[in-house]
């Protein structure tokens, strides 16, 4: 009897190859990615990375900033001052918040003693 | 038709209906995090959530559970999916759960650090709970960074705590060799200045790429090998599907936060040898007084277990237990054992520590 006729299947061999090495790949991975040589190439790269794209950051941080001054519109360093102003005003309302709770609780306990 | 067409025929339809299957795994996020819960309490992007309790008050255990997870991920790990679910199975077991979801920060909370979370969210968090919980004592859950987060806590807050369970715990960093991580942010290889003062918070694909980097055969080629081979199986796809979603969610850390978690923790190891300052206050190991359970995932990548084995040593709790499970570091609260093997053991655990 011949054999049933499989269809082309792309992953096919890559998936064999992977079965038969699974164990030994991954296991070569994670000791490869665990040495000093690993850290330092990905530490230059990254490092690399920064200090060439660091000029243009900056540069496009601060032209922004003067355009955004010039049209009176605010910056982002505003946005930031605001957004943590108002951090600070919630964590005041969550102050006043929780001793309101606590000032209707001890109302509201005698009440219920009296009621009994 | 011929059977050989036929054959043809069925088999091309059958490529079509995995590729259809692949394309809607890959590019939809699958159902995650669906049960009912109110939102009781934000601060900035944290919220605290009250999940919608499923068993009568008078069955119910007195003091309350919350769940605090990582900075870097979504909290909804907790609740995967229905039926696949710790924090399901939880409440099916009578706790009253809460879940500390600390969101998103954007580049305005670059500043926030520990201290900021430990001694101005928490703190205000729990306040909400003990109000509408009505019990003054309650119990932390803490997973990952979540795990530090509430370490921390315990330790400058010890009062009203009653059980602190810590999973996959990065407490001591002091086996450099054994931690990975470690090896990446050594001040020789890594200027966690020079990456805050480009991006201000640590940025979540490079959260993402370090964790994944950590194993990179299995995250980047086994992971989808699994899917492909599987995609007839719907089980394993939703399982998949639902992983993947929040894998591929990640969020950035903020900027602050990143540096202590670089310079006083893995590389100072401040916190286990008790020289970690917060706020003003240090914070001293001893004074946790909280019952302890610490789960250590024999097989963790990102906490080998050797992060997570001193921290018993230290505090002074007369109820500790260091409780091992085979496992990853994600795999033993979400994968397919955890529902027989970690629920149920914190569950026995917590149980008669919780009326």
């Amino acid at each position: 009897m011949s054999e049933p006729t499989t269809g082309f299947d792309p992953f096919e061999a890559w998936r064999k190859m992977q079965e038969a090495n699974m164990d030994a790949w991954a296991k070569a991975m994670v000791h490869a990615v665990n040495t000093d040589a690993y850290a330092k190439a990905t530490g230059a790269i990254l490092d690399a990375y920064l200090t060439a794209s660091g000029p243009f950051r900056e540069a496009l941080e601060k032209t922004m900033t003067q355009a955004l001054q010039q049209f009176s519109m605010p910056t982002r360093e505003d946005f930031i001052s605001l957004a943590e102003r108002m951090t600070n005003i919630e964590l005041r309302l969550d102050d006043l918040d929780a001793k309101l709770d606590s000032i209707v609780r001890k109302l509201e306990t005698p009440v219920a003693k009296e009621s009994k | 038709m011929s059977s050989s067409t036929e054959t043809l025929v069925d088999h091309f339809r059958q490529i079509e209906e995995r590729l259809g299957t692949l394309n809607r795994v890959l590019g939809t996020r699958a159902a995650i995090a669906q049960t009912p819960k109110q939102l009781i309490w934000t601060l900035n992007k944290a919220k605290l959530y009250r999940y919608t309790p499923v068993v009568p008050e008078e069955k119910r255990h007195r003091i309350p559970l919350l769940l605090v997870f990582a900075l870097m991920n979504r909290p909804y790990i907790f609740d995967l999916r229905p039926g696949h679910s710790f924090v399901e199975f939880m409440l099916q077991h009578g706790y009253d759960l809460y879940l500390l979801d600390w969101g998103a920060p954007g580049i305005e909370d670059k500043k926030l650090k520990f201290d900021d979370y430990t001694l101005e969210y928490m703190p205000r968090a729990i306040r909400k709970l003990q109000s509408v919980s009505g019990s003054e004592e309650f119990s932390l859950l803490g997973w990952c960074i979540g795990a530090i987060l509430t370490t921390m806590y315990a330790a400058l807050r010890p009062d009203n705590l009653r059980n602190l369970i810590l999973l996959t715990a990065p407490l001591d960093f002091s086996q450099k060799d054994k931690i990975t991580f470690s090896r990446w942010v050594d001040e020789r290889f890594f200027d966690v200045d020079k990456v805050l003062s480009a991006f201000g918070n640590m940025p979540a694909e490079m959260i993402e790429y370090g964790a994944k980097a950590l194993k990179p055969f299995e995250n980047y080629v086994g992971n989808y090998l699994k899917l492909y081979e599987n995609l007839d199986d719907p089980r394993v796809v939703e399982a998949w599907h639902a992983m993947n979603t929040w894998v591929t969610d990640n969020i950035p850390m903020a900027g602050e936060t990143f540096r202590q978690l670089i310079v006083d923790l893995y590389r100072q190891n401040a916190l286990i040898e008790n020289r970690m300052v917060v706020g003003g206050e240090l914070v001293d190991l001893s004074r946790i007084r909280a019952n302890l359970l610490t789960v250590i995932a024999e097989a963790d990548h990102i906490t080998p277990p050797c992060q997570s084995e001193t921290i018993v040593d230290k505090v002074s709790s007369t109820v500790k237990e260091t409780f091992r499970i085979s496992g990853g570091h994600i795999g033993i609260m979400a994968g397919s054992g955890a529902a027989k093997r970690t629920w149920p053991h914190i569950d026995a655990w917590l149980g008669p520590k919780s009326d």
